[in-house]
């Protein structure tokens, strides 16, 4: 599903060069539930972005479905993330003008399934999906913290992905919202057969994790 | 993508309102000078189509004068032979010759019509001053009679007096656009060389400096198959004389409200520029405000082109929103300055006449077209600029 071949990324500022990420080379089965461990700063987060098509490599390979997605252009890799990849972040990632159907809808916006009614009806359905069936209409700044990353959460699975990446997905969040999100985003992940790479520094989090792996310094333990 | 560029517009109102408004003043202001413009072009264009003669022989150096007192009616003399009329009359091509001479009422007590432009005309071969009549009386033009400009107070049957004589307004011509034929008073020809020696009746009265059959001006219509520059060539042979044609008059008359209309323009110009460039620089403030959103959009699966455009339409939705304001405004701006540059044309004896409704739609479409190319040009930079960042970094900004 997923390989990366001595994955490479390295930062310059000024005359210092920094490597964020060194020689990292991992598989990930489809349907498996990966966890990357480290503390601030160990490249985790750097990884997972080149895993998605978001930071470009120094060097190396990442290949997703037999695909080497940064040997292909800009535009393949925007329609290979909207298609088969759903993303979490940290943050609180969505956009304040749209209501949770809208944010939810909005992959389908960039991509080439668009059929607005069937997206909202998909949309709404997911949402459900994520206990937020009565929240449909409202907008993230009427939504706490976990509310929002359940939006989130249904808009990673709208496209239905075959990777989903989250960066420290319950990083702000109280204890118990973070176990209903987890549990969200496993359950999830195993209706959608999806396999799933999730980045913490939290290794309580990384239990169920069928395989967790630890970056430090940029490289793998 | 158009539906979120929308809401983004939404989401700062204050911002929004403020650019829309500068948008709307710059496209107001383009929106009013063309429409005044072009209307004034049309005043002009009228006026010269309906003037009927091709061309006018002057004396030479009297080519400043003739325009200025064909375009604003001040009164001007200057005068040669009236044999040149003959000798143009011959050239082949020539349609018609009729001659004019150009004297002033006299200051005092003689003249009652105060400082009155008056021209002595032929009736027998007049082109230009009797189709113009408007009001007349029913009987032939006498001696003994005046036809006056259409700017003037006098209604016909009116009696005036000039250099000790009265005369019977017999008609009154129609306004033209051209002060000459508006403001001076017309007499019959042999009637102006009689008023030489009326004049030296008084002592008062200066000489009128011109014998009888002198001519100021000699105006020719050329024959519609004749090639008028040749003609024009062959009547500027002679080294007495000059020709000026209506064209360079018009020209000359457009150089001169361009002039009039050029700090308008450049004033606009800067507005349009720093509108622009306003656009730009806030446009670039807002793509940095949401560089996390752009990297989210980017990450979700918005190609590059996706987000140029995200930006662009939101730039180009505000011009535009802009650009309907401003014509609301131009079309304010031109019922408040309509009667201030109408007096002012007036005063120059232009009649302003509006463009068609048609061409003020177009010049609508223009504007709102013009609003549109602001939005688009300052937001080019900005778009391109959100689009190339790295999703990555976006994201992560302000981290």
């Amino acid at each position: 599903m997923v390989e990366l071949r001595e994955l490479c990324r390295t930062y310059q500022i000024g005359d210092q060069v920094i490597e964020a990420v060194r020689d990292v080379s991992l598989a990930v089965e489809g349907g498996e539930f990966v966890s990357i461990i480290g503390h601030s700063g160990s490249g985790k987060s750097t990884l997972l972005s080149m895993i998605g098509g978001l930071a470009r490599p120094t060097s190396g390979t990442v290949l997703i479905e037999g695909e080497d997605i940064w040997s292909r252009d800009d535009a393949f890799r925007s329609d290979f993330r909207n298609a088969r990849i759903g993303f979490i972040f940290q943050f609180a990632s969505l956009i304040p003008t749209l209501n949770a159907i809208e944010n939810v809808a909005l992959p389908r916006t960039f991509g080439s399934r668009r059929r607005r009614a069937a997206d909202e009806e998909e949309a709404i359905m997911l949402l459900e999906k994520v206990g937020l069936g009565e929240r449909l209409f409202s907008y993230p700044n009427e939504l706490s913290g976990g509310q929002q990353r359940r939006v989130a959460i249904a808009r990673a699975l709208i496209n239905r992905p075959a990777l989903l990446l989250a960066d420290e997905p319950t990083g702000d969040l109280d204890e118990e919202t973070e176990a209903e999100v987890m549990e969200l985003l496993l359950s999830s992940c195993r209706e959608f057969k999806a396999a799933f790479l999730m980045v913490t520094h939290n290794r309580a989090i990384s239990e169920g994790a069928s395989k967790v792996v630890r970056l430090k310094g940029g490289e793998l333990q | 993508m158009f539906g979120l560029a929308l809401r983004n517009l939404q989401r700062k109102p204050f911002r929004t309102y403020a650019l829309a408004l500068a948008v709307a003043i710059a496209i107001g202001a383009v929106f009013a000078t063309a429409t005044i413009m072009w209307g004034v072009e049309r005043s002009l264009g009228q006026g010269f189509s309906k003037f009927g003669a091709d061309a006018l022989v002057v004396p030479k150096g009297a080519v400043v004068n003739i325009k200025s007192a064909l375009l604003t009616g001040e009164p001007s003399t200057f005068y040669m032979k009236g044999e040149y009329a003959s000798q143009i009359r011959a050239l082949a091509g020539v349609a018609k010759v009729t001659p004019q001479i150009f004297l002033t009422t006299a200051a005092g007590s003689h003249c009652i019509v105060g400082n009155a432009f008056l021209v002595g005309f032929d009736p027998k071969t007049d082109f230009t001053v009797m189709p113009w009549l408007y009001q007349k009386q029913d009987r032939e033009f006498g001696g003994g009679d005046v036809i006056v400009g259409g700017n003037n107070n006098y209604q016909v049957g009116d009696v005036v007096y000039f250099y000790g004589e009265t005369f019977t307004v017999f008609g009154k011509l129609d306004r033209t656009g051209l002060g000459l034929y508006d403001n001076a008073i017309f007499l019959h020809i042999d009637k102006a060389y009689d008023l030489i020696d009326s004049s030296k009746k008084y002592a008062d009265v200066p000489s009128m400096g011109f014998a009888r059959g002198d001519v100021s001006t000699l105006l020719v219509q050329i024959g519609g198959t004749a090639k008028a520059n040749l003609i024009r060539f062959a009547i500027a042979k002679n080294p007495d004389v000059r020709v000026v044609t209506a064209g360079n008059i018009v020209t000359s008359v457009r150089q001169n409200l361009t002039a009039l209309f050029t700090g308008t323009v450049a004033l606009t110009a800067v507005l349009i520029l720093g509108n622009v460039l306003m656009i730009s620089a806030i446009f670039s403030t807002i793509v940095n405000e949401r560089k996390k959103e752009l990297g989210l959009l980017r990450a979700i699966g918005a190609r590059r082109l996706s987000i140029f455009s995200l930006v662009f339409s939101e730039s180009v939705m505000l011009t535009t929103f802009g650009g309907l304001i401003g014509l609301g405004l131009g079309l304010i701006l031109l019922r408040i300055f309509a009667r201030s540059i109408g007096f002012h044309l007036e005063s120059l004896n232009i009649p302003f006449l509006w463009p068609p409704v048609f061409h003020i739609v177009l010049l609508g479409a223009g504007s709102i077209l013009f609003a549109v190319l602001m939005g688009a040009l300052g937001s080019v930079y900005p778009a391109i600029a959100g689009s190339r960042f790295e999703p990555y970094d976006a994201i992560r900004a302000g981290e």
